[in-house]
């Protein structure tokens, strides 16, 4: 359960960003977690519902997130082909089975909606 | 200077992740009344604890050490693992060790039982060590060193094979352990670990005629996952297969001294 400690970084950031624009609530906040990251999404979710309930500043906040695909790339030909994060068993194209994860480990803060 | 503790870091970290220029690209307007602001940030969650793995990492190489991170599940053998190691290369290099757990100083004690300087870093139920605990540790590790120099510090991450594959410490190298009584198929179901490691080692392989482990099934289901992965077997008790191990450590440090005589 690493995620409530990124949470707690998350909500850190927040309240740097929302001091630095003078703004007394977050309303929305946009962050992309990658299928590859090692954040489980439910359980972000989780640790934002019950630590942002705590601040009067992120009280109302909703949290957006956006899962991209991951890419897998063959090493043998090339091939990309995106998943949820399921690695492919073999490459679709040419059935080698070295295929190598390309992106899709980021856990980024997007766009802050305050006022 | 750092900010954590005043030692004179190389990376210009400031414990949080936006540097001097604010590189996202808030708006200065004041929000009218009521108004909604967005602003667009574009910054990673691991940002702050990258920057301080890259310090330490720097950190590392301006003493002249190297430094490897061992994880695992619990109990695949990383402290007895440890311990051998130091009986067998103690004489021949200088080791200290960082050892990562929940609760308890007892494997710090029982690395201390063999001469050598140890720090425990209990995180009180945290699941992985991040490079600011590492930061703080290998200063307090210098100091119980008393001065002497380290060639060797090995880092004993909480017993997970999850969590800490996520964090970078500034290591120089990922090492993933997996005991024969854990089974074969970690790799496919734990590929993170294996895809950010360098090195796995299959331990306890003294238990394979009590356990279904191919380990040429397993090797080759990590080296889909990683072909740059060197895979090494062995039991760490009765020594067998255990000289490819240390000679790994002997070549990283040698590589490390001819680098620094150089430089």
């Amino acid at each position: 359960m690493h995620e409530i400690s990124l949470v707690q970084n998350l909500l850190q950031q927040l309240r740097d960003i929302a001091r630095e624009n003078k703004a007394s609530r977050v309303l929305r906040v946009t962050m992309l977690i990658g299928p590859l990251s090692g954040v489980v999404v439910d359980s972000f979710t989780f640790g934002f519902d019950i630590l942002a309930r705590e601040d009067d500043l992120f009280r109302d906040a909703t949290l957006d997130i956006v899962v991209p695909p991951a890419i897998f790339r063959c090493s043998s030909c090339g091939h990309q082909e995106e998943t949820d994060g399921e690695r492919p068993e073999c490459c679709t194209a040419c059935g080698d089975r070295i295929i190598i994860a390309h992106g899709g480990d980021d856990l980024i803060l997007q766009q802050v909606e305050m006022e | 200077m750092c900010d954590v503790c005043g030692c004179h870091s190389h990376s210009h970290d400031h414990g949080h992740d936006h540097g001097h220029g604010h590189g996202h690209d808030h708006q200065h307007d004041q929000p009218a009344g009521n108004e909604a602001l967005i602003v667009d940030i574009n910054r990673s969650l691991f940002a702050a604890n990258d920057a301080m793995a890259r310090s330490n990492r720097e950190h590392f190489d301006a003493d002249g050490v190297i430094t490897v991170n061992l994880i695992s599940s619990p109990g695949s053998g990383k402290t007895t693992l440890l311990e051998h190691t130091i009986d067998r290369l103690g004489g021949e290099i200088a080791i200290g060790v960082i050892e990562g757990d929940i609760e308890t100083e007892r494997d710090a004690q029982r690395i201390r039982a063999k001469g050598v300087p140890a720090i425990q870093l209990t995180t009180g139920g945290a699941c992985h060590l991040d490079a600011s605990m590492i930061h703080r540790a290998y200063h307090q590790l210098q100091k119980e060193a008393g001065g002497d120099r380290l060639d060797l510090v090995v880092i004993e991450n909480v017993g997970n094979l999850v969590c800490p594959a996520t964090f970078d410490l500034g290591e120089h190298q990922r090492i993933v352990l997996v005991s024969v009584p854990e089974g074969p198929d970690k790799p496919a179901k734990y590929p993170k670990a294996f895809t950010s490691s360098q090195v796995f080692l299959i331990t306890k392989t003294d238990l394979l005629p009590y356990f279904d482990f191919p380990v040429e099934e397993a090797t080759r289901e990590a080296l889909v996952l990683n072909p740059a992965l060197k895979v090494m077997a062995f039991s760490s008790t009765t020594g067998e297969g255990f000289d490819a191990w240390l000679e790994h450590l002997r070549s990283l440090v040698n590589r490390r001294r001819t680098q620094s005589e150089r430089a």
